[in-house]
């Protein structure tokens, strides 16, 4: 009884909460939350209202908007994507639209032990599983982390680093956002970073300034509305002159979603010297056994290498999603610049990635490394599509590329689409792929040392996938080895 | 006639690298004398021999043999190879029969010409081939290649235009235990497109299509060849070198696809490039599509400039740079170019690239 009074109780401080909160953002229109179906200028126009967007910004969507009525969808990915309908879906809408659960018995038990097995404690199983009770659970969790959040935002000022939602950065600090969004991923660049341009909900901007290193990894995780960034998220991070950052995108555990079209931008600006390590889980619902539902991820993801000497770093873990396109890239204009590509990519019932990296090679003396993992099961495709160009003014570049591809089960695809374009002949370009499955002998050694067959795969599939995993931060890196078994379970015996 | 024609264009993701501009121009290109006797174009060999002049067989220069000269339907529906109807030639082989050291010239003095091929060995038939493109023009030819069980098929064919286009399409079948080797040298002034489609029919067949691309001035080559395993134990390869000078490019696609139940499949792609200048570019897309879990698929590709260490130890016996260069250059071709299995042949190909590489370098 005790406890049913304390979720009222704490219910009602989270509404009084939230009321708050809209108080402080919007002085009107509180109730009208998200605008009318279908995509036009007109929702355009009320997605910017709604943000107090200043006039530029409002200007660069609506351009945005008319440059995306007039391209198409690519069609050169080995993905068959069913006809997407733009006209019936929202574009704006606080996430309320889930449907509450009474308590954690309601959710989907196939995801409850998933929970488990990644070793969720059980209040925040509640709030990703968006069971009503715990709403209260879930929204102390983000004051609790609102608090952690500006307890870190305090010291995260003290270093001069900015952290803000990208709506709250065009609000404060325009000039900054001004000069860089859109400069790396160019509204017309293709058709999904067209319409994010148009739509975006929110997102994130983080600047660090010259020389700082910033003193914690940062992460959505932490933000009050990481939950509400919704569908067409968009990022934008500057590490001005000798800085570092490392970014965290995402979380291992599977999140409920109603959206099924998610097209994200991610832009990074490196200048002279600084870096950046952007790392990436996807776990989001990749549907269910017979292929119906689940996350159509078409994700524009680039960073500019400005400065000399700069580095970028990519490294990303992707199980979820049912459609997945995505190519993390580097654009290395600055001398000596270097970039970094990590990926780990398992595909499992009928998933369907597309997903690969492309290293442009401007400046002299770049640097780039392409490490990439394809792990394929079910009856799912799994394609490595990448680029590597060497421009004719760029001296002395090196590259290496690796792609492995591993499958289990013979009704699988694994697929490598490497594009190499050099013309500059002081480069030096490699190139190597291979194709395996599990072996028996692997197996039976595995299991003759008394681990059972899931246990096996889960340990062999991590030793293939090890050298992307060590590139991940740590609590990250923990939590990725293990949700690589639970993907791939059943896929084996 | 060409200006009507649907051309591919680059954002057709198979053609981004292909110049189509240089086939449409040389298909509008007016005739002119070439000065070129078809007696020269073929090799010291005994066996049929087949000139085609613009694409019209040319009965003085040919003792055809085996080989019939027949119109031919096409059922290709390449873009280029659709069109390459009307005569052309056919070879059909016994079962356990022979027939070697076929030769084919084809000559061009401008604009287009059509010529389709039809190359059927029964079971166990041997044949051997070698083509000459010569002259100039846009020369546009599909071959059709069906080897039954056992049947080997060597075919050698080079590229030796002096300007203009040649696009090349085979389209093959192996069968059973069948081999198909088929190697190409693109070593004239002219641009080209080598295309292939082999597919692996019969269990443990073998294909091979392979060759070097030599370019320079402001050529563009390129091959794009896909080999497809039906069935189980077949291994095919793919080993294809390209040496870009000037402004040239010089263009690598290669594609093996495994399906679903091709086990115990091996694949081998090795693709380089060598670039002689600081403005030439060299293409790379070495491809796989993997439907089967019980195969070895493994492919290489590299792009750069010549070993300085290899120089510097030549040059360090003596052996001035540019000779250094030649030598090193032409044992990079020669890796392609080893795989023809007649000395003769071998040796008339070896011959033309390094009368390119004594003109390059």
């Amino acid at each position: 009884m005790t406890t049913e009074t304390d979720t009222k109780a704490r219910n009602a401080e989270a509404l009084a909460a939230a009321n708050k909160k809209y108080e402080w953002g919007f002085s009107s229109d509180i109730e009208q939350e998200f605008a009318p179906k279908g995509l036009s200028e007109d929702t355009v126009r009320f997605i910017s209202a709604k943000k107090n967007e200043p006039e530029w910004m409002l200007e660069y969507r609506l351009k945005a908007f008319r440059t995306w009525q007039t391209m198409e969808l690519p069609e050169w990915a080995k993905l068959a994507i069913p006809e997407i309908d733009y006209q019936d879906a929202y574009y704006y809408a606080e996430p309320k639209q889930k449907k509450a659960l009474g308590s954690l018995d309601e959710v989907d038990p196939e995801i409850l032990r998933v929970y488990e097995k990644l070793g969720i404690p059980i209040e925040e199983q509640k709030m990703l599983a968006g069971v009503e009770g715990a709403r209260k659970v879930a929204v102390d969790a983000v004051f609790d982390s609102v608090s952690v959040a500006t307890t870190f935002r305090a010291e995260l000022e003290a270093a001069g680093v900015i952290f803000r939602s990208i709506s709250e950065a065009i609000r404060e600090y325009p000039d900054l956002v001004r000069k860089w969004l859109g400069k790396v991923v160019p509204v017309r660049d293709n058709f999904f970073s067209a319409l994010n341009a148009a739509v975006f909900s929110d997102g994130t901007f983080v600047y660090v300034p010259e020389g700082v290193r910033c003193p914690m990894e940062l992460s959505t995780y932490f933000r009050i509305n990481a939950e509400n960034t919704g569908q067409f998220e968009r990022t934008l991070i500057v590490a001005d002159k000798g800085s570092y950052v490392s970014y965290l995108e995402g979380c291992t555990a599977p999140m409920r979603d109603e959206n099924q079209l998610h097209a994200a931008v991610v832009e990074l600006v490196a200048l002279d010297d600084a870096e950046i390590k952007y790392s990436t889980v996807q776990n989001w619902y990749p549907g269910d056994e017979n292929g119906k539902g689940g996350i159509f991820n078409f994700v524009t993801k680039r960073a500019l290498c400005e400065g000399k000497n700069s580095k970028v770093s990519w490294t990303q873990v992707e199980t979820g999603s049912a459609i997945t396109w995505k190519y993390p890239s580097c654009v290395l204009k600055g001398d000596g610049s270097v970039g970094e590509f990590y990926s780990v990519a398992v595909t499992n019932g009928h998933q369907q990635a597309d997903t690969g990296t492309k290293m442009l090679h401007i400046g002299k003396n770049t640097r780039s490394t392409i490490v990439s993992k394809g792990i394929s099961a079910g009856k799912s495709n799994n394609t490595y599509r990448g680029r590597v160009l060497v421009n004719a003014g760029a001296e002395n570049v090196r590259n290496f590329t690796q792609c492995d591809s591993l499958l289990l089960g013979d009704q699988c695809g694994a697929h490598t689409v490497p594009y190499i374009e050099v013309k500059n002949p002081s480069a030096q370009i490699e190139h190597e792929a291979t194709t395996s499955k599990i072996s028996e002998d692997q197996m039976f050694y595995a299991m003759q040392r008394g681990l059972d067959s899931e246990a096996a795969v889960a340990l062999i599939v991590n030793g293939f996938a090890r050298e992307v995993l060590k590139q991940l931060p740590m609590e990250f890196a923990v939590e990725a080895q293990k949700l690589l078994g639970i993907s791939l379970e059943g896929s084996v015996g | 006639m060409v200006s009507t024609l649907e051309l591919p264009t680059p954002r057709m993701e198979e053609w981004r690298w292909a110049d189509m501009q240089a086939l449409r121009s040389a298909a509008e290109a007016e005739p002119r004398v070439t000065g070129l006797d078809p007696a020269d174009l073929f090799l010291d060999l005994d066996g049929p021999r087949l000139c085609f002049i613009d694409g019209a067989f040319e009965p003085a220069h040919s003792r055809p043999g085996a080989v019939q000269v027949t119109r031919q339907i096409v059922s290709s529906t390449h873009p280029l190879a659709s069109l390459a109807e009307g005569e052309g030639w056919s070879l059909h082989i016994e079962p356990e029969h022979a027939v070697t050291a076929i030769q084919i010239v084809h000559l061009g003095s401008g604009g287009e010409s059509h010529v389709p091929a039809r190359i059927v060995l029964a079971e166990d038939a041997v044949a051997s081939l070698v083509e000459t493109y010569a002259g100039v023009g846009w020369a546009n030819r599909l071959t059709s290649i069906s080897l039954a069980r056992g049947a080997r098929l060597m075919r050698s064919v080079r590229l030796l235009q002096d300007e203009g286009f040649v696009s090349v399409r085979d389209e093959a079948e192996v069968g059973e235990a069948a081999s198909l080797v088929s190697i190409f040298l693109g070593a004239g002034g002219m641009g080209s497109r080598i295309d292939g489609a082999l597919t692996l029919t019969g269990k443990g067949a073998f294909a091979e299509m392979g060759g070097a691309l030599l370019t320079r001035g402001s050529q563009r080559q390129e091959c794009a060849v896909a080999v497809r395993h039906e069935e189980t134990d077949g291994s095919s390869r793919q080993i294809w070198r390209a040496v870009a000078a000037d402004k040239s490019v010089a263009s690598l696609a290669a594609r093996v696809e495994v399906a679903r139940g091709a086990q115990k499949t091996d694949g081998e792609q090795s693709l380089r490039g060598l670039l002689l200048d600081r403005t030439a570019t060299v293409n790379l897309k070495p491809e796989l599509e993997i439907f089967a879990d019980d195969v070895k698929c493994a492919h290489g590709a590299t792009v750069g400039e010549l070993d300085k260490n290899a120089l510097f130890y030549l040059e360090s016996r003596g052996i001035d740079k540019a000779r250094a260069t030649a030598m090193l250059t032409r044992s990079f071709v020669a890796d392609a170019l080893s795989r023809i299995g007649e000395d003769a042949v071998r040796e008339a190909f070896e011959a033309d690239a390094d009368k390119w590489l004594g003109g390059t370098l």
